[in-house]
Order: structure tokens, then C-alpha cells, then sequence
């Protein structure tokens, strides 16, 4: 056994974990000098961690990742100042830069819809008060706790040309209706339905129980006065449960969002037709670690960082229009 | 006037037998769409164990094979053997301890600096922290490379393990903070006056309040490292080094090369198993997390 592998990181981890330590001290001695009060010294010292952190490994590397976006970079040779060269150089890019855009962003535009509708109607009926509902919320809970790893394996294996048990159980409804067995990741034209359906699978629990959880939050008295104003089922829903949850509802969506566009892991071992073009974060890494492209890769993980916050923001832009928040209405 | 009467009663029986009818027939027809629906989401995992346990043969087989008989448990022994995955298991678990106790450590005293101690700033830099959750990890990939690479520290643990010291989970920080402001300052000031200095309050009286929460975060830092593969990916070069997601990846060939579905399906249950084993050890805690964050392991 070569223990040596491990020895010098716990040496090292052991001594970052010191320096932490000092570095805390150090920043409580420095404001107590400087007159802070006492517990201005010790809010920052105990924030230390965190802050070393942010500098170092987020704000620090986001400006640089900003910096090297216009230069260009091989690892090897300096970087080399080039302008707007590589933004102008991907957007007129059309093999595989506005390909992994196009799909980058309908699998977000459709996973996402998709999982939290399915999995909020899937919640309104659990949220009945049906014996046994404790087994089946662990049920629905599992596919989430697979690893992507291992998700992503399988359904490469369910949705298999030949051999898949998804063609082997709709085969005969396809041949039907007078349809060949899609090909699934092997075709560029299935590509996305497969990562959809893969995906609305794995998250479909943990949304369930998201929603759950906010549907049993909503107080009986609404519902109560509801039934006597003589409504139904839907009005009940429309009117109350889905207002009363929809800072949920948008917490999901937000989250969803911004988790689709990095998909990067499900992706590199689910391997779909190249045809079917590349995820922005899988174009990230190719540039970058296999090209040491590193100006281009920085460029496109910018771009991709910048449409996270724009789809970010319009989605909390039009929550005005349909998130209810009852303090608001309180004050 | 009887007759009356006991038409009456029979009309009022026989609505009371159809409502509770309705009542039967709209609990079956929920019933066989949870029951549906835990089907559509259990076969795949059945898929995955018995694919694991064919022979070769009875993998490509039409119609489908659904119960391998007998079991080829060999598969699993062969699979393991064919990449060398107890060195792989043995650094995925390294990575693991490590990356976790660091991590649980940083976050609960950031989460107990901006939960109890209010400082200039506070607001603005708790809300920095919460908007790094929208940050994507790649952007910042390339300068954290090349920080580690100046330091000549590629191709070891130390890119994997080392930043967790800086609490770098902002939903675990978030997680704790929440736990920490629903403790009442009572129970501190009551300490204080026992005479226990800070650490003591801290360690006997703060932690075992936000233990549910401390439980939730470990679950799901054990999951982060436990399924890392972007970090193994570009810092790991040496094969010994190998953790088990990357050890996969190798395993699962070149583009070329026909993939053998049965030992793939069986080390995708063998990479499962800790996950699920926490998930039922540790259900509460875990749903406890994603309802209070909306976070996905």
C-alpha cells in the first residue's frame, strides 16, 4: 500500500486548518486594536473562514476567469491580451458554441417546467390523507437519492437502442402507431426528451416533498372559509393553496433553473451523440482541459454565468405578478 | 305520515351511500395513481439490480429478462476487479472524512458568527454568501486551476479537501443559521451566568440545540464528496489516485468500446448503497434540509 498519497494532504490539511485558527485570532486581535467593540471582533473573527474563502477561491477567480476571458491562454505561455477576440470568435461559432447554447437552455426551458408541474400535481394528491403515505413519500424520494453517477449509467442503459427496457416495453405502442424505436441519446433529434425525462425522474421527489410539506403548511381556516363561499376543488387551488405556496413554487423554479444550466456530470457519462451538440459546462471543460483553451473556455463559462443571472432576475421580475407573499399584504 | 317518514329515511341513506361512494371511488383513484407512479419510479432501480445479476447473454436478451435466475453475483466481484476500485473506494473515502469535517467544522462557526454577533456589515456580506449559491461552479474553475497549479499541488487530495476549512457550502451555512436564530439566548445567558466561557457555551449548550441540523449537513457533505467528479476530473492524474466517480468513468471505456451493461449496472448499485444506507439512516434529517432550503443533495 503507497500510504504516501494520503500523508503530505493530511500534513497540509492539518496545517490549513491551524493557519485558519491563527488567521481567526488574528482578526479578532487587529479590530480590538483598532477599537471595535467586542463583539464586532468576534462576529468578523468567527466570518473569517467564510470571508478567506470568498476571496480567494469566488471573487478572486471570477475577476481572473472576467480577465482571461480576453486573453489568449494555453497554460504554458503567458496569456496574451487578444480583446473581444474570443466572444467574437463564439458567437459566430456555429458548429458548437450556439448548438450547446440552444441546448443548454431548452433543457432548462423544458426540465424545468416540466419537473415542478408534475411534481406539484403528484403533491396535491399525496396531501390527501391516504393510509400508508409514509412508504410511499420514501418511494418517491429514491430516485433522488441515487448518485448522478449512477442515474446517469442507467437511464444510458433504460434508454439503450437495442437492448433498453424503455423501447423494449413502448416498442410495441411505437410499432402501433406505426413508429420506428427512437434511438434515444444515439439520436440527435431525442437527445433532449431523454436528458428531460432523465431528468424529471431524479428530481421529481425532492420537489414532491418540497411542495408537500408547503401544502400542509397552509393553514385549515382558508379552506373552511373557501367551502363555505361554495368552492370547488379547483377554485380551493387556485385561490388558495397555490397562492399561499407560491414562494415555494418560485424557490423551486429558481433553483431548477440554475441547476439545469450546469449540468455537466449527468451529462459526461450519459454520452449522447456528439450530433446532438454539448452542454455549455461539458464546452467549458473540453476548451479548456483538453484544448487548454483556457481564454475560450473562461469566455464561454462567463457567458453562461451571465445568462444564469438574467433568467435569474426575470424570473423574480415577473413573481410580482404571481408570488403571494402575506407579510406584504400584512404590513 | 310513516311512509312518509321512512321514505325520507330511505333517500337520505341512500345519499349518504353515494357520497360515501364518491368518497371510495375518488381515495381508489388516488391510490392507483401513487401506486403508478412509485411503479414508474421503482422499475428503474429494479432494472439496475437485475441487470447487474445476468449473464452476458441474458442482458441483450428480447424480450427483457426481468428476474436473473440463478443471481450472477460473481459480476460484482468481476467488476471490482477489472479497474482497481479498492484503491478508488479507499481515496473516495479519504477525500470523504476529510472534506466533511472540515466543511461541518467552518460552517457551524461562520453560521454561529452571523446567527448570534451582529456586526457592521453583517447584512451585506450574509446576503454575498447567499448569492454565491446562484454562482456556477465553472466559472470560477480556471483561476482555482491555476491557483493549485502555482502551488504545485495538482494531481493530489489538496484541491479536493483543503478549501472545505473556508465553509464553502453557502446552503449549509444558511441551513445552520436558521437553527441557531430559533435557539433562545436564555439558554446562553443562563450558561454565561453558570460561569462557561464562550467555547464551553458553545460546544455544550449551542450544538446539541441544532443537532438535527448538523445531521442534515453531514448527509449531505458526505453526498457532495462522495460523488464529486468535476474536481477528481481535472485535479486527478495518476490513476492510483483515482476516486470511485472517476474510477467510472474510466471504467465505462472509450467511446468506441461496447460498454458491459452488467458490470456497469452492478458498480452503479455498489456507487448507491452509502447513499441509500444514509438516506434511511438519516430520512428525517434529510427531508428536514431539503424542505427547510429546497436544496438537492
Amino acid at each position: 500500500m503507497e500510504s504516501g498519497i494520503y500523508l503530505g494532504t493530511l500534513a497540509r490539511y492539518l496545517l490549513t486548518f491551524v493557519a485558519m485558527c491563527l488567521l481567526c485570532l488574528g482578526v479578532y486581535g487587529a479590530l480590538r486594536l483598532a477599537r471595535a467593540r467586542e463583539e464586532t471582533a468576534a462576529g468578523y473573527a468567527l466570518i473569517t473562514p467564510w470571508l478567506a474563502g470568498f476571496l480567494v477561491f469566488t471573487a478572486g477567480p471570477i475577476l481572473a476567469s472576467l480577465g482571461l476571458s480576453f486573453t489568449s491562454y494555453d497554460l504554458f505561455n503567458p496569456p496574451k491580451w487578444v480583446g473581444l477576440e474570443n466572444y467574437r470568435w463564439l458567437f459566430s461559432d456555429i458548429l458548437d458554441f450556439w448548438p450547446s447554447v440552444k441546448l443548454t437552455l431548452a433543457y432548462a426551458f423544458l426540465s424545468v417546467p416540466v419537473g415542478v408541474a408534475g411534481s406539484l400535481l403528484v403533491a396535491l394528491l399525496l396531501s390527501a390523507d391516504i393510509r400508508g403515505i409514509g412508504i410511499f413519500r420514501t418511494i418517491y424520494y429514491l430516485p433522488a437519492v441515487l448518485p448522478e453517477v449512477s442515474v446517469a449509467l442507467l437511464w444510458r442503459w433504460i434508454f439503450n437502442s437495442e437492448a433498453g427496457l424503455l423501447n423494449a416495453v413502448l416498442g410495441p405502442i411505437f410499432r402501433l402507431i406505426g413508429l420506428q424505436n427512437p434511438d434515444w441519446f444515439g439520436d440527435p433529434r431525442f437527445v433532449l426528451p431523454a436528458f428531460v425525462i432523465m431528468s424529471v425522474w431524479g428530481v421529481f421527489g425532492i420537489n414532491m416533498v418540497v411542495f408537500l410539506a408547503a401544502i400542509k403548511n397552509v393553514p385549515r381556516v382558508f379552506y373552511e372559509a373557501a367551502e363555505i363561499d361554495g368552492a370547488g376543488s379547483f377554485a380551493k387551488f387556485w385561490n388558495v393553496t397555490f397562492p399561499q405556496i407560491s414562494p415555494v413554487v418560485l424557490l423551486q423554479i429558481i433553483m431548477g433553473i440554475i441547476g439545469a444550466l450546469q449540468i455537466f456530470t449527468v451529462a459526461m457519462f450519459a454520452r449522447p451523440t456528439s450530433a446532438a451538440g454539448r452542454f455549455m459546462n461539458q464546452l467549458v471543460y473540453e476548451r479548456g482541459f483538453l484544448q487548454l483553451r483556457m481564454g475560450e473556455a473562461s469566455a464561454i463559462a462567463w457567458v453562461l454565468f451571465v445568462i444564469i443571472l438574467a433568467l435569474t432576475l426575470l424570473v423574480f421580475r415577473s413573481s410580482t405578478a404571481w408570488v403571494y407573499y402575506e407579510a406584504e399584504v400584512r404590513k | 305520515m310513516t311512509a312518509r317518514l321512512e321514505t325520507t329515511l330511505v333517500v337520505a341513506q341512500r345519499a349518504r351511500r353515494v357520497r360515501r361512494a364518491k368518497a371510495v371511488a375518488s381515495r381508489t383513484a388516488a391510490y392507483v395513481v401513487v401506486i403508478a407512479g412509485a411503479v414508474v419510479l421503482l422499475v428503474p432501480f429494479f432494472w439496475m439490480v437485475s441487470s447487474s445479476l445476468k449473464e452476458l447473454q441474458d442482458v441483450f436478451a428480447y424480450p427483457p429478462v426481468w428476474l436473473p435466475i440463478p443471481p450472477q453475483w460473481h459480476n460484482y466481484l468481476d467488476a471490482w476487479r477489472a479497474v482497481p476500485f479498492g484503491r478508488y473506494l479507499a481515496n473516495t473515502v479519504f477525500v470523504t472524512v476529510l472534506g466533511m469535517f472540515a466543511e461541518i467544522t467552518s460552517c457551524t462557526l461562520v453560521a454561529y458568527g452571523f446567527a448570534r454577533y451582529s456586526f457592521p456589515g453583517r447584512n451585506a456580506l450574509f446576503f454575498i454568501l447567499l448569492s454565491t449559491m446562484m454562482l456556477p461552479y465553472h466559472v470560477t474553475l480556471i483561476p482555482t486551476y491555476m491557483i493549485w497549479r502555482n502551488l504545485k499541488l495538482l494531481d493530489t487530495f489538496d484541491p479536493l479537501v483543503l478549501p472545505a476549512w473556508t465553509a464553502w457550502g453557502p446552503f449549509y451555512v444558511f441551513l445552520l443559521r436558521q437553527f441557531f436564530m430559533g435557539v433562545p439566548r436564555d439558554l446562553e445567558e443562563a450558561a454565561k451566568i453558570d460561569g462557561a466561557n464562550v467555547l464551553q457555551t458553545f460546544a455544550h449548550v449551542m450544538l446539541p440545540q441544532i443537532k438535527p441540523a448538523l445531521l442534515a449537513v453531514a448527509v449531505f457533505a458526505f453526498r457532495g464528496y462522495w460523488n464529486n467528479f468535476l474536481g477528481p476530473l481535472i485535479y486527478l492524474n495518476s490513476m492510483s489516485k483515482y476516486t470511485l466517480t472517476l474510477g467510472m468513468y474510466l471504467f465505462m471505456g472509450g467511446v468506441n468500446e461496447a460498454p458491459q451493461w452488467h458490470w456497469l449496472m452492478a458498480m452503479s448499485t455498489v456507487l448507491a448503497v452509502p447513499m441509500l444506507v444514509t438516506f434511511f439512516l438519516a430520512q428525517r434529517y434529510f427531508i428536514e434540509g431539503i424542505s427547510l432550503t429546497g436544496l438537492k443533495g
